[in-house]
């Protein structure tokens, strides 16, 4: 139904539609309500029943409106949206170090539009992503039937991605990887919002293999239709840090510290409904320190 | 010292496998796995440690892909990459 009023009368029709689905599926489905607690109950600690309630709308209203905004992006096309790639320059900059270029996003705002702006750079970009049955949409680029605009490397092929990771850096391209979600092996914890989750090295470890920089970047959404992508923080990771995963949490917390920055001036931007805060079941011991 | 030998203490130093001697590994088993218990992540440190002690920037993956399989294997890639 959304894509049908999108394609009728655009993203206003959409949009208002959204506010009485959204406000139905978080009165009445708690399942809804529940996803979004983990964040907001750590978010704004404290509120009572009736404020926690306007947050989830608050913070459902958001997704769904990203998701409006992705379909309008993929059905009426590119100049339906304004995106802009705040640093830009510093971006080309880091690439031109010749040495690739590790790009940590998160799931807030919408990562999607970010990396169709991406484009702009000179330089191949390739994403690790896990497409998974059940998946909450499409891709901005299925609407319209297209390819997608960047190279996408699957975290559950040979060494999950890794050495094709590693392939794309030591080319002086750029690598993407969420910094705020686990795919394959190899977790730090770090605190994030005032208690531990587990969170990749990953990009760190493959930056301090490759001598590449490390750029945290944020997109979010700046208003109707309208979205930027701001570079957080430039995280350098010395060379050959080694196996142990510890080498790596200074990195990982750097992330998160820009991170929270973000969700204080973007508290409904956080989309991240995986409970990152759960608590990790002990592995098998390894060898690894 | 050959290769073979040389990539055995390479992986027990480096790689910190402490509860192996480089004569307890087996030519053939897998490196990742079942085999020596590399994970995916490991494969990063093993392109770096290649390269620095034979010299050897491995940039194509397909061929990392193959050289990985096992000490034999990748003590072949080494040897035929030093060759050439």
């Amino acid at each position: 139904m959304f894509y049908a009023l999108i394609r009728l009368g655009g993203r206003r029709g959409a949009y208002a539609l959204l506010l009485f689905v959204v406000a139905y599926y978080t009165l009445f489905r708690p399942s809804v309500r529940a996803r979004s607690s983990h964040y907001l109950k750590r978010r704004f600690p404290g509120r009572g029943a009736p404020a926690r309630l306007w947050d989830s709308y608050r913070l459902s209203l958001g997704i769904g409106r990203i998701l409006v905004d992705r379909a309008v992006l993929g059905i009426l096309g590119p100049e339906r949206l304004k995106v802009s790639l705040a640093g830009r320059e510093e971006l080309e900059a880091l690439l031109a170090e010749g040495r690739g270029l590790v790009l940590v996003p998160a799931h807030v705002g919408c990562w999607q539009l970010a990396m169709s702006s991406l484009s702009a750079l000179d330089a191949r970009v390739s994403l690790l992503i896990h497409r998974e049955e059940g998946d909450l949409d499409r891709h901005f680029f299925e609407h319209g039937g297209g390819s997608a605009p960047y190279h996408m490397i699957d975290p559950a092929g040979y060494l999950g991605g890794t050495l094709e990771m590693l392939q794309v850096l030591k080319h002086g391209e750029v690598v993407c990887i969420m910094g705020d979600r686990v795919m394959g092996s190899g977790t730090v914890s770090v605190d994030f919002l005032g208690q531990p989750v587990q969170l990749p090295f990953s990009p760190y470890k493959l930056a301090s293999a490759t001598g590449a920089p490390v750029a945290v970047i944020f997109p979010y959404q700046t208003g109707e239709g309208g979205y930027a992508l701001q570079v957080a923080r430039v995280i350098r990771v010395p060379e050959h840090l080694g196996r142990s995963s510890e080498a790596y949490r200074p990195y990982a917390a750097q992330f998160v510290e820009a991170l929270e920055r973000f969700v204080a001036e973007h508290p409904y931007q956080f989309f991240n409904f995986f409970d990152m805060w759960a608590p990790v079941v002990p592995a098998e011991p390894s060898r690894k320190g | 010292m050959d290769t073979k030998q040389k990539l055995k203490k390479i992986l027990v130093e480096d790689l910190n496998l402490e509860e192996l001697t480089p004569e307890q590994i087996d030519d053939d088993a897998p490196l990742f796995g079942e085999g020596l218990g590399l994970d995916s992540l490991d494969a990063v440190e093993l392109v770096v440690l290649v390269q620095k002690h034979f010299g050897i920037e491995i940039k194509d993956m397909e061929e990392g892909r193959t050289a990985f399989q096992s000490v034999s294997a990748l003590a072949a890639y080494i040897d035929g990459r030093l060759a050439a």
